[in-house]
């Protein structure tokens, strides 16, 4: 038995969580469906620690809306030792989670308000986050656009959400892919910047938000700043790899600020004056 | 609070007695010149070794301690939990935090002043319980500096050399080889309580004059004021300080590893062989100035060049952390990242240099 101090450790700790179910959605990513001993409480926009004892751990997205259900979403990409072996994993297996860590979306921001939401390949995993509630209250949320764009149509993620959420008055989709790569498309093809000049904005009574990868952010911004947006309009979500999630190991830090604290979601005008920001 | 003084053979018996309740650490000798916070065991010597230019009223000379008292209180690897299967499936994780008494001896005010801040930083926001457990069963001895420990020493520059505050007991050696003893906290009042010292009085004004002999200047000294180098650090961005200085730079991470105010930290897992499934996960000393540390999925490096990485570390030293916490620099002036460096890379010049190009009439950076 370790003696007690009056010290809790337990943010460094994780909790168990069995899969409930892992289905692979593209070449590279599979859903998870997680259930946990008790409801994550999450906001649109935070994070968790995934881990697998004895193989390591990463900060993942959450991927689903917040509620009081005793499950999480996530999309994983395999692209390192840990994501490879939790992509082996099944159902019925154990994982370690802790968190939810960062600030997340405040949803109170969005109320009455129409959003732009941009978000580039893996990066609508955890957009879905805050499209779920801003989709399910159309009367507190406005309208709402999404610009989805992928690399290949192969590569696109929940594409049944997108042509559901399409379906919906308040709702408009775009889907887009940089290359066809000779596969079936019912979308369009160019860069996620692409629609922006032609949206029907009421610019001052919106709000953009995007996530993506790094090399997206400074264009779209650049196309929704032609289109008269300020910064304050406009949010992002940053991607860091966090190895504490508690603003202590120093890894996600942009210039001054610890991502995990203070973000990983953004106001722009918080972060457009840090140089490390977005590149 | 008391003060007392004592000879260094009493001292000696003093920190001896302490060794046999509690684990004490001091400066020992490692090798020819180098020196290390090592623990003193029952049965080994105790060697009060000094460098040859070290004057004889100087007992526990840190110099060349080449890593921070400070990681004795963060490792430079830290078991954080181990974990084992239970009944379901799942996981037993068990927490490891250690509330081993403690009571390190020797420190010097810069790398007391870094304990200082480390104890800021792992207090505030969500608390490390991991720090915080080690710290709270830690006993702190300061020694006094009266002449700079080496030629990289600029702790007067950076605002530490007179540091006390954190010491439960603070020494400072006085002309008749005697050592003035304070006592700053109740648990170094405890400490002394029965170390049979001699009471004295006065003991600031003793203080003060023991430090009236100190040299000056103390140590290197900055060009500027050290609020002018901390502001030309924050201000300036882009900058050929930056590239001159890590020309020769291998981005080998040491200035992390010896800074008493660095602590980044990396996870690592490891498995026990003999027991399957069970394991543990430490946290290891990471270094902003290792090639990687800034990479994310896919690649992209947020830092990807020597000269990025540079930056980044002295401005989190001089500008990004001071901002934070209101103790000034997170240099302390300790000297060991320039000493340590294979290619005499040193803080001190980076901050000189970055004030004197502010100042010139057409500075270089924006």
């Amino acid at each position: 038995m370790q003696p007690m101090t009056e010290f809790d450790p337990a943010p460094l700790i994780p909790r168990n969580a069995r899969i409930l179910d892992s289905r692979r959605v593209t070449a590279k990513e599979r859903h998870f469906r997680l259930a946990l001993e008790a409801p994550l409480g999450h906001r649109p926009g935070q994070f968790v620690m995934l881990s697998l004892p004895g193989v390591g751990e990463a900060p993942i997205s959450i991927s689903c809306g917040p509620g009081d259900e005793r499950e999480v979403e996530l999309v994983i990409r395999a692209c390192g030792s840990l994501t490879h072996a939790l992509h082996q994993r099944q159902a019925g297996d154990v994982v370690g989670l802790r968190g939810p860590f960062g600030n997340g979306f405040d949803l109170q921001d969005f109320e009455q308000r129409d959003t732009v939401i941009v978000a580039g390949g893996l990066g609508l995993a955890p957009l879905r986050s805050l499209i779920e509630p801003l989709a399910a209250r159309p009367r507190r949320y406005g309208h709402v656009t999404l610009i989805s764009g992928c690399r290949t149509p192969a590569d696109e993620l929940y594409r049944d959400k997108l042509r559901a959420w399409a379906q919906l008055p308040h709702v408009d989709v775009i889907r887009l892919v940089n290359d066809t790569a000779h596969q079936p498309w019912d979308g369009e093809v160019g860069l996620v910047t692409a629609p922006i000049p032609r949206l029907d904005l009421e610019i001052p009574n919106t709000l953009a938000v995007l996530c993506g990868p790094p090399v997206m952010y400074k264009f779209v911004i650049m196309a929704l700043a032609a289109r008269g947006m300020q910064n304050e309009q406009i949010y992002v979500d940053l991607e860091r790899r966090m190895r504490c999630g508690i603003g202590k190991c120093g890894h996600c830090q942009i210039n001054q600020v610890y991502c995990c604290r203070s973000g990983p979601v953004f106001r722009f005008d918080e972060v457009a004056t840090l140089p490390e920001a977005l590149t | 609070m008391t003060s007392f003084l004592a000879n260094e053979q009493a001292l000696e018996d003093w920190l001896r007695r302490q060794a046999e309740r509690h684990e004490v650490y001091w400066p020992q000798r490692m090798g020819k010149a180098s020196y290390a916070f090592q623990r003193l065991r029952r049965r080994s010597p105790l060697r009060l070794d000094r460098l040859d230019d070290a004057p004889a009223s100087k007992p526990f000379r840190a110099s060349a301690c080449v890593v921070p008292p400070g990681r004795l209180l963060a490792p430079m690897q830290e078991l954080l939990y181990r974990f084992e299967p239970d009944d379901d499936g799942g996981y037993r994780f068990i927490p490891c935090l250690d509330p081993t008494e403690r009571l390190i001896a020797g420190i010097r005010p810069c790398d007391l002043k870094a304990i200082h801040l480390m104890d800021a930083v792992n207090a505030e926001g969500v608390p490390d319980a991991h720090y915080l457990t080690r710290r709270a069963h830690t006993t702190l001895i300061a020694s006094n500096c009266l002449q700079p420990c080496d030629a990289h020493c600029f702790c007067e520059a950076a605002g530490s050399l007179d540091w006390r505050e954190g010491a439960d007991v603070f020494l400072t050696p006085q002309a008749d080889g005697q050592q003035l003893v304070e006592c700053l906290t109740p648990r170094g009042e405890a400490l002394c309580a029965d170390a049979g010292f001699s009471p004295c009085d006065a003991p600031e004004e003793r203080r003060q004059s023991a430090e009236a002999h100190r040299p000056q200047p103390f140590g290197r000294q900055f060009d500027a004021p050290l609020v002018k180098v901390m502001a030309a650090v924050d201000e300036t961005w882009d900058s050929p300080v930056w590239d001159k200085h890590v020309e020769r730079c291998f981005s080998c991470g040491t200035c992390n590893l010896v800074c008493p105010t660095c602590y980044c930290f990396d996870m690592r897992d490891d498995l026990d062989i003999e027991h399957p499934g069970c394991g543990s996960r430490s946290r290891c000393a990471d270094g902003c100035m290792l090639p990687e540390f800034a990479e994310v999925a896919g690649g992209h490096n947020f830092r990807a060049t020597p000269a990025a990485r540079q930056r980044h570390r002295v401005k989190r030293k001089l500008a990004y952390l001071p901002t934070q916490f209101a103790d000034g620099s997170f240099c302390v002036g300790c000297g060991r990242c320039g000493h340590q460096c294979t290619v005499d890379i040193d803080i001190f010049d980076i901050a000189n240099d970055l004030a004197a190009a502010s100042e010139a009439p057409h500075a270089a950076d924006d």
